[in-house]
Formats: C-alpha cells, structure tokens, sequence
C-alpha cells in the first residue's frame, strides 16, 4: 500500500466550508438578480459608454495610488530593511500605525488638518484628496511586501556583484529586478484595495466606480444593474490574480520572516541625514498630523468627550474583539488551506481554483456581498446563522481570507522542499509533517495574518452595518453611527479610542504566542 | 479542547437569542445618539427587550433600507423608525409596511399620517439654513431659497449630496410646490452660483461650523448640535413669507409580517407619545406634533413656522420621477 503524500482533507472541509457559506450566496444573488428580476439582456443594455468611462477613470485613480504607494513603500522598505539605519524596528511599528486606522476616520482628520492649516479644503475635496489618504493608508502594506522580499534576497547574490560593480548598479540590476514580484503584488494588492473602497471617495464627494454601484443601490434601489457593475469590477481583479500569477508564478515575496537567508545591509554614512529626513517627513505626514488632529479634538472638551467615548464603546468591546478573534482564526485556517493546497496543486487539481474564489469575494464590493448573505441566508432554514453572530463570522473570513492565504502562500514557498522531502524518506505521514514541520515553520506567517485580520475585522464598517443582528453591539458601526451626529471632539475621541485598544491589544497576542515562537526559535 | 470549541460555537450561535415573547425589533435610520435613549428608556418602562439595528445619516440609511427591502419575505424586523416619511413610503410602496391604527395618532394631524396608518409621524425637523455669524453679517442673512442665487452668496453656501437623505426630500418638495420647470431654473440658479454639494447634513453642519462655508442648507437637528458646539452660528427658517420650510417628521410603521406583533404595537404607542415628543425636543430640537408638548428654551413650535404645504405621498412619488435629474443635476 503506497502511503499518500498529501491528504486532501483538510482541502475538502476549508474549500467546501469557504464555497458553501461565502461563495454560495453571492452566486445565488447574481443567478436571481440575472434571471429572476430582469432579463440578461435588459441589464446588459443599461451598461453604457459612461459605465466604462467610470470605470477607466476608477482603474487610473486606483493605479496612479497603487504605484505611488508601491513607490513610496518600496523606498521606505529600502531603507529600514535593507540599511543600517539604527531604530529601524521602532520606525517600523510607527510607520504601519495607518494601518490601525478606518480609512473613513483618517479622511475626516485629514480634511480637518487640511482646514485648520491652509483655511480651504478645496484641493483635498478632489481626486487629490482620496489619492493622499489612499497612499498614506497603503503604504505601510507596501513597505512590509517589498521589505520581506528585500530580506529574503541572499547576501551572497549582492556581495558577488559588488566585487564587479557600484552599489547603485546593484540596486539598479540586481535588487530590484530579484524584488519585482513582490512590486507587483504591492501594487496589485493596493490597487484592489483602492478600486473597492467606497467611504473615502464618498466623503470627499468624488464619483469614482464603487459610489456609482452605492448609489444604483441606496438612491436608485436598481439592484440588478449595481450588482452587475460589482460583477465588472470583480472581473477586472480576477484579470489581475491571472497577471499576477503569469509573471510571478513561484516568486517570493509577502513572506513573513526569512527563513534561514543571510542579507545584505547598506552602510548608509553619507545619506544618513537625507535617509532620516525622509522617514521623519513620511512619519509626521501619514501619522502625527492626522493623530495630532484626532488627539486635539479628544481633548478639545478636556477629558469630557474621551469619558463620554468610553462609556459608548465599553459595551462593544467584547463582542468585537470575540468575533474578531474567532474570525481571525478561522481566516488563518482558510489562508493556510487555500495556500497549502495551492502550492501542491498537482496533486489536487481542485485546489488553484481555491485563490480565485478567495478573490473573488474580497473583491466584491461590501454592499453587494452584503446583500447576497442577507438574501441567502435571511431564511427560516438558515435563520439561526443570519440572527447570530455566525453571519458577522462568515462575512469577514469571506472578506479577508484572501490576504491571509497571500501571506501564508508566500512564507510557504520559503520552506525548503528538502525539508519535506525528508521527512517523506523516512516515512513520516502527512498529518505528522504538517504539525511537526510545516506548521511550527509557518508560526510567524500565521500570526501575521491573525495579527492583520484582527485589524481589519476589528475596523471593518461597510459589511458589519448591513447584516449585524440586531440588538448587537458592534465596535465600528456605533462609532460611526454615533459620529453622524455627535460633536467632533467626540468622534475623534471615539476614533482615538478604538485605535489605542486595537493598538494594545497586539502585543498581549504576542505574548500569547511568544512560548510558541519560542519553542520552534521563531521570535526573531 | 473540544470543550472550548464547542462553548465558542455556542457563544457565537446563543449569543443574541433572547426569550422571543419579550421583545421587540426595531430598524432605525435616527441617529443613534438620539434613538438610542428613547429605546433604553422603553426597555425600562415596559420590561420588553428591544433588538434594535441602527443607522446613520452618513451612510445615506443604506443599511436598514435596503435590509428591510432584502429581508421583504422573510422580515426580521417588526417596527421601522424612520427619520423622514420618504423611506417609509418606499417600503410602502413595495408592501413592506403594515397598517397599525395607534389610539395615539388621533392626536396627530392628519398631514403627517398615512390615511391607512401604514404610517404615523410623530417629532418632526424641519430644513433651515445653517449660517456662520463670523461670515454672513446678520442684516444679509438669506430669507428664502431664492436668495441664494444672488452673485453676494456665490461660492459660500452648500447642500448635501441632492440624492440622499433629507436633501432628496426637500428637493422633491421643492419640485412638488414649484413645478418642474421652476424648479429646475432654481437647482440651475444655485449650481451657476457655485453651490457646494457636501457629502451630508452633517458635512455641512461641519464646514460652516469651521468657516469652510459661509452658510447651507441642513435639517434642525444637525442646526442646533451645530449651535450647541459654537457660538459663531445661527439658524434661520427660510421662506417664511413665501413657500415655507419644509417639515420633516419621523415616521413609525409596523413591518408586514412583524413576529412581535403585540410588542411592536407597545412599541410604536411609546414612540407616538407626548412623552417621547418631549424628549426629542430636549435631546435634538424636534418640534412635536402633538399639541400642548412642553417645549425646552430655544426649540422651535411648529406653531410658529409657517410649513411647506406638500403631500408626503406625492413628494415621494415626485422623488422617484426626478431621481435622474438629480444625479445628472449632481455630477454636472
């Protein structure tokens, strides 16, 4: 009897699970949207010119902030990664602070700054605006790509060639060209992002794609045609994971921590100064101007507002951080499934599909998803999942389990083949590699992705506010529920709050997994 | 392990399950730092859970509007509070709402109900212009919409998105008193004198709170949040002598299909008292439409304002006709 290399379990319940409760319902939406409510023909027609053109000015926007940020990202990831720039790790933290912060929150600091500095917000209430506040949110998540790709480049590789050659040519020739799948991830990862998000274009009252499919929604009640609009901006994105996985297919990048691999640091004497100055300048444009306006605003009624947002918010913690934690465990078991069985595709054929329904869903806009769960599962069979928890559940591994698998996908790929290869030769089984050998490998991966999740679901609005059952008290819908009408002071003290929580909350992860990290040498 | 699994799953399924004869449901698009208190002080007085889901102005009530019209067949909800009566009409007119005579909307003049009682209106707001003292000398203050296409205004006041919200509202009263064509000319007017089109009321209760712009057009509550923060703005009811400001109440309807009928019934008695008019008017300016409600210094009768005379039913329908026009209107 042949012992089978890789069982396909795991595969069955993660994509049967990920298929049945997310995919699911938002294929039924789009089969009675299509075939019930209209004929294909007549949606079809209302697609004019003015559609594409929305969409081509939406595809701009989104790929001038996806390259801007990939740019800036890239830079920033040179210098605390790969010189010898001293407090690197503490710049590191600071600068993915924007990460921690709604997109919608920030817009608003902004627009106050903005205000109070220059008396106008005319050029922030512009395309200008939603580019600033994309590329100071994205960012960070370009750094961390492009910085786990610089530091997985052996040193070896750079100390041949500059035996031969300048260290400009280097970076030129060697560095960057070895970096570029993980560039074109950046951008593609933020152009996705930027393309979906609805709350900051709308705030700064910009009609880009996703407000025209808000807007058929909620002023026009025209389901069929908003739905059909997500389905083009879900096929742009899908064309994209194909790019993506044309021109990168085994690359590593987005891997969290480098396994074993010696790298090469700039000594950085002469542009110390130049180095520094760009991360202080980066540092107080994407993070203190914007925290400054928010903590101004806190205390503008001394503690009052802060008491006030306090006592607002005591009551939803729990529950977030419960549905956050749960979720973001079951988002690391999708990621690690949808990674795992990819990378052995040859033997499960099923499994390269997993990626494209991950997509798939974190693409479509978060109203039209949203809609899709209450329709599907808004029904006496299934009411107990749509009036509890389950429902928030379902959404946000849905929504989020894509980035945990790109991140597990990619540390994956980092583990040598020889290592597993091993343990096959001597006969070790599948389940017992995957708790002896992939898995404690995988640590660091696994609690960034959680770490990421937690973040994400913890701020996540747009889905939260459309299926959240009622009586139920959620961290970002009462805080912008609240803010419609609440003094400013209070809503930036709510702002503030939510961020210092979710901020302190990390670590104690941390020391819950540290005996772990530990035990396998993985806390460096 | 198996032990902390399974208590999780039961936490996440049991989590929100109350004893159903106890409770009551209610969607609301109010602003939560408003409803919020009515519907704990209900809780209290009347033992009944109430489950409610909320919403904001700001995120244009997409979520309990378009939840209520997804959930049609299966509803979940058994009252709707809503904060204008265009979103309850619309929900009327796909046959969302259920007919509940209450004995206490005989207190209620007949304008601001349904004639079936698929709604009742109760606490209602009105549309003023909101204007900053620091900017706009008190003696050139605009009196009526019209005002606001004199070239000394260009460029300084605003409206929030004309598609959403209140706004729609008040531009399909205006379409609904003026006619169409008039109506157009004015929109026009106001869009060559450099309207400013805010995301929503509260946007603009923000910029002319910061000076951003001289004066806009909002509803009274965001006014009077407005003048609670700063000293440097002030409030007039536009059109006093001429076509009237616009009322706004809030409306309440019982869900087709509701599950909690008994409890919904208790619940939209509580919402339509004089008790509960009262205390809107101390918490967010809303004028009652009961008579003899004690009103707290500084908010408005309904006495006193002289109101646009509009059909809400036909205004709602109006909204729905010039829909397009208004995004075109919008965008240009």
């Amino acid at each position: 009897m042949v012992r089978k290399l890789v069982h396909n379990e795991l595969f069955i319940i993660g994509f049967a699970a990920f298929f049945i409760f997310a995919v699911l319902p938002v294929i039924y939406t789009i089969s009675i949207t299509f075939f019930n409510f209209q004929s294909v023909w007549a949606n079809l027609q209302e697609l004019n010119i003015s559609t594409f053109l929305l969409l081509l000015k939406s595809i701009l926007l989104s790929a001038f902030v996806a390259f801007l940020a990939t740019t800036i990202g890239s830079v920033l990831a040179f210098v605390l990664y790969k010189t010898t720039i001293r407090y690197s790790s503490f710049f590191k933290i600071l600068l993915l602070l924007p990460l921690f912060i709604s997109p919608y929150i920030l817009a608003v600091a902004w627009k106050e700054g903005f205000f109070l500095m220059f008396g106008s917000t005319l050029v922030l209430a512009s395309y200008w605006g939603v580019i600033i506040v994309f590329i100071s949110i994205y960012t960070p998540l370009s750094m961390l790509i492009v910085g786990n790709a610089l530091v997985n480049i052996s040193s070896e590789i750079e100390d041949s060639a500059l035996l031969m050659t300048s260290k400009r040519h280097v970076v030129l020739k060697i560095v960057i060209p070895l970096i570029k799948p993980a560039l074109i991830t950046s951008f593609i990862l933020i152009f996705i992002f930027s393309i979906s998000e609805f709350s900051v274009p709308s705030y700064f009252a910009v009609k880009v794609f996703t407000t025209e499919i808000f807007t058929q929604f909620s002023a026009f009640y025209n389901y069929s045609l908003a739905i059909l609009q997500s389905v083009l901006l879900v096929l742009l994105c899908l064309f994209l994971l194909f790019a993506e996985r044309k021109y990168i297919a085994n690359a590593p990048f987005l891997a969290i921590g480098n396994k074993g691999v010696v790298f090469k640091l700039y000594t950085i004497e002469k542009q110390k100064v130049l180095l520094y100055s760009i991360l202080v300048l980066w540092l107080f444009v994407s993070i203190f101007l914007p925290l400054t306006i928010l903590v101004a605003q806190s205390f503008s009624g001394g503690a009052m507002y802060l008491v006030q947002a306090i006592n607002l918010i005591k009551p939803t913690i729990l529950n977030s951080f419960f549905l956050a934690f749960v979720s973001s465990i079951i988002v690391v078991f999708i990621g690690f499934t949808a990674a795992y069985y990819n990378s052995e595709h040859h033997l499960i054929k099923l499994a390269k599909y997993f990626d494209l329904l991950l997509l798939f869903i974190f693409a479509i806009p978060s109203i039209i998803f949203g809609i899709s769960l209450i329709f599907f599962y808004n029904q006496a069979a299934l009411s107990m999942i749509y009036t509890s928890y389950a429902i928030l559940i379902i959404a946000f591994v849905g929504k989020f389990s894509f980035i945990a698998s790109k991140l597990i996908s990619n540390s994956l790929k980092q583990i040598p083949v020889s290592l597993d290869e091993a343990a096959q030769i001597q006969s070790i089984g599948f389940y017992k590699r995957l708790q002896m050998l992939i898995l404690p490998l995988l640590l660091p991966a696994f609690f960034a992705s959680f770490v990421i999740s937690f973040i994400f679901i913890v701020g996540e609005l747009g889905l939260s506010i459309m299926i959240y059952p009622p009586g139920a008290e959620i961290m970002s819908v009462k805080v912008y529920t609240i803010m419609a009408n609440a003094p400013h002071g209070l809503s930036s003290a709510m702002s503030l709050i939510v961020f210092l929580i979710t901020l302190g909350i990390i670590p104690f992860f941390y020391l819950l997994v540290r005996p772990m990290l530990n035990k396998y040498h993985l806390s460096k | 392990m198996l032990k902390i699994v399974i208590i999780i799953i039961s936490a996440i399924f049991l989590s929100n399950c109350t004893d159903s004869t106890e409770v009551v449901v209610v969607y609301t698009s109010v602003d939560q730092v408003f409803s919020e208190p009515i519907l704990k002080d209900f809780e209290q007085e009347t033992g009944i859970k109430v489950k409610a889901v909320y919403d904001a102005e700001e995120t244009k009530s997409t979520g309990v509007l378009n939840r209520l019209i997804a959930e049609k067949d299966n509803p979940q909800c058994d009252v709707f509070w809503s904060g204008d009566p265009v979103r309850t009409i619309i929900l009327q007119n796909k046959g969302i709402t259920a007919a509940y005579h209450s004995p206490i909307a005989d207190g209620i003049s007949e304008v601001y109900r349904d004639k079936d009682y698929h709604w009742i209106g109760f606490s209602a707001r009105a549309r003023v212009l909101l204007y900053n003292k620091k900017l706009i000398d008190e003696s050139e203050v605009p009196q009526g919409i019209f005002d606001l296409t004199n070239d000394k205004y260009r460029g300084r006041f605003g409206i929030a998105n004309p598609l959403f919200g209140t706004t729609t509202f008040h531009m399909a009263a205006l379409f609904t008193v003026l006619g169409d064509e008039k109506a157009k000319q004015l929109l026009d007017s106001l869009q060559l004198n450099g309207l400013v089109i805010a995301t929503s009321n509260g946007d603009i209760k923000r910029r002319v709170l910061s000076g951003e712009i001289a004066c806009g057009l909002t509803d009274t509550d965001d006014a009077f949040e407005a003048l609670k923060e700063s000293d440097n703005v002030d409030l007039v009811f536009l059109d006093q002598k001429g076509i009237g400001s616009l009322i706004i109440p809030n409306t309440v309807n019982m869900i087709n299909g509701s599950r909690n009928v008994d409890n919904a019934k208790v619940l939209i008695d509580y919402l339509l008292s004089k008790q509960t008019e009262a205390k809107l008017a101390k918490s967010c300016a809303q004028m009652p439409l009961h008579k003899g409600v004690k009103l707290p210094e500084g908010v408005f009768s309904l006495d006193h304002i002289v109101p646009m005379k509009v059909d809400y039913r036909k205004t709602a329908k109006k909204l729905e006709e010039i829909q397009d026009y208004l995004k075109r209107w919008s965008e240009n």
